[in-house]
């Protein structure tokens, strides 16, 4: 009687004791938690590029893109023959043809490296992604992966922890993102392995595998830094940028 | 003797437990799960797609709730607009619909609530202010105010906010519409996120306790700052912009609460009343605006099996172009 009422307790204590030391013993999920900022030209060019001039010289020297380093490994990207060409028109017509002209979603990758914050929050389960520009966020699928519907600006996201990297699966993207303003480009075939790995707590190093045989030749990676806006009072504020692309957009339709 | 003594205090833990039990669901009470880190767990997706009038009929007075031949009709009419948005065909003496195709509507799903206004205990829109009645009037010259739709369309500036898909404001994000109804609660450790489906909304929330932002800074969704009162998450949004309305659509419709000032100052409190039920209660103060504050209430149902989808409004927004384009072309044919 006694022995089994000392066994029943040890089972009990057991059935709670067990989980949390379980829990103890799995190596801490790194904290990603914060608001992060990419502090380079990417978004100008991702690759090597000296300064010039913006496409609309009523801008002057404020429209004029910074001069930077590719980042881009290798720094080239490897267009198909046809492709290039698309590129170097898309380049040419930027300032009517680029999305981010027309305040449309950044897709993935470029979300990233825009000049603007965004939040990462892990919520137990799932990561929350919230940018800045143009209101755009994504949920990335932390559990069974989930395939995607139908195509999206911001993509399918499944994530899963690689030791203390957050590896991100992003498909289901339809192709209408540019990834700079300079008109690179992808299509609807593109995958995108995104990286995440905090080197220390206030940095983390980006990566971003692009495949898309319909385009490139190869996949490709680019593979920039990312910092956290440590500010005691850094907040994503609001940046609805609709309103400042009615009269690029709509403008022609006006009433003379 | 041991054994009795054992077997006895079984029995008391029942009667104990039963106690407790019916105490709890006498108050109504529910106590949410704790996230990791220790904050009430409000995560989940909660669709508001309740079948519910902003306003109350006047004929019922300060009834918060329908009785059963009222809720009978409010189902027969739910079921009748379900069967028109079903039909695939127009019959000949019917105009051919312009809507959305039926399987996108997510009619709300009728409750006995009898609006979502619930204070003042008519269920009505306070009065408007003096000031805000003029303004109304006579903002851009009688064509509306920034962001409202009156009809003309020389310019996107005529065209309301929800068309031009800017965004459908704090409020607005909330209430339903025909579909796309999604609202998703996110948390981390000192953040809540609420999501909203339609145009794409994600209002990141500290808990922190700091201050507001500058005065200088306004946003359509304003700037939130949020707390626990028990279980309750309490958030208080300021910092408005003046150019977006309160209302079932964003703006412009009959009976729609319209236009709100920069003076807005919103409320919400979010508190989980059940596995799966919310209370989402939201207090409008406008001083410059309605003669008193004024308060909705959202019982918002759990629905995990619901997906939030990209609602890329603006990017896919042929409907400014064409009607821009088409009133040009009217113009020409004249």
């Amino acid at each position: 009687m006694r022995r089994s009422r000392v066994l029943t307790a040890c089972m009990l204590i057991g059935i709670f004791i067990l989980p949390a030391t379980a829990q103890t013993q799995r190596p801490a999920t790194p904290n990603l938690n914060g608001i992060w900022q990419a502090v380079n030209t990417a978004n100008w060019n991702l690759l090597d590029h000296p300064a010039y001039a913006g496409p609309m010289w009523e801008t002057g020297a404020i429209g004029a893109a910074p001069a930077g380093q590719s980042v881009v490994e290798g720094g080239e990207i490897p267009y198909k023959p046809e492709a290039a060409e698309k590129q170097k028109e898309n380049f040419k017509n930027r300032q009517k043809l680029d999305p981010e002209a027309k305040c449309y979603m950044p897709g993935v990758p470029r979300a990233t490296y825009m000049p603007y914050p965004f939040q990462i929050l892990q919520t137990g389960k799932d990561i929350l992604i919230v940018y800045e520009y143009a209101t755009s966020s994504r949920l990335i699928n932390m559990g069974k992966p989930i395939e995607a519907g139908s195509d999206t600006w911001m993509g399918n996201s499944n994530g899963h922890w690689e030791g203390n990297t957050l590896v991100v699966n992003v498909d289901g993207l339809n192709g209408l993102a540019w990834f700079d303003r300079a008109g690179n480009f992808a299509s609807d075939k593109m995958k995108v392995v995104e990286r995440y790995t905090l080197t220390d707590k206030d940095h983390i190093n980006y990566e971003a595998t692009i495949t898309d045989p319909s385009v490139f030749t190869r996949p490709w990676k680019i593979n920039l830094t990312l910092y956290k806006r440590v500010e005691k009072n850094a907040q994503l504020l609001e940046f609805k940028c609709v309103e400042f692309a009615e009269e690029l957009l709509y403008g022609q339709f006006k009433k003379k | 003797m041991d054994n009795s003594r054992k077997n006895s205090a079984l029995p008391m833990l029942v009667v104990i437990f039963t106690i407790a039990i019916s105490a709890a669901a006498q108050t109504k009470t529910y106590t949410p799960p704790k996230t990791a880190w220790g904050d009430p767990d409000l995560q989940g997706i909660w669709p508001g797609n309740v079948g519910v009038p902003m306003q109350r009929p006047a004929n019922l007075g300060e009834r918060t709730t329908l009785n059963d031949d009222e809720f009978a009709q409010r189902q027969a009419q739910a079921k009748r607009q379900s069967e028109a948005d079903n039909q695939t065909f127009a019959t000949s003496d019917t105009r051919a619909g312009i809507g959305p195709p039926s399987y996108w509507t997510e009619r709300g799903k009728p409750t006995r609530q009898t609006s979502l206004i619930v204070d003042p205990p008519n269920g009505r829109l306070p009065a408007l202010t003096p000031e805000a009645e003029k303004y109304r009037k006579e903002a851009r010259g009688g064509k509306g105010m920034p962001g409202e739709w009156r009809g003309s369309a020389d310019s996107y500036e005529d065209l309301n906010i929800y068309y031009r898909c800017i965004t459908r404001g704090l409020l607005g994000s909330v209430i339903p519409v025909v579909y796309n109804n999604g609202n998703q609660i996110v948390q981390a450790p000192g953040y809540v996120v609420f999501r909203n489906e339609m145009i794409h909304e994600s209002r990141v929330i500290p808990l922190d306790g700091r201050a507001h932002v500058n005065s200088n800074i306004r946003m359509y969704m304003g700037d939130s700052r949020g707390h626990f009162e028990g279980n309750t998450l309490v958030v208080e949004t300021t910092n408005f912009t003046d150019k977006d309305a309160i209302g079932s659509n964003g703006a412009g419709y009959p009976g729609d609460p319209g236009y709100h000032s920069d003076q807005l100052k919103v409320i919400e409190r979010f508190t989980r009343v059940g596995k799966d039920l919310m209370n989402y209660e939201a207090t409008i103060i406008d001083p410059k605006t309605w003669t008193r504050p004024w308060t909705i209430l959202i019982q918002m149902e759990r629905n995990d099996n619901y997906q939030l989808l990209e609602y890329a409004c603006h990017e896919g927004n042929y409907a400014m172009s064409d009607i821009l384009s088409g009133a040009r072309a009217s113009e020409q044919a004249k």
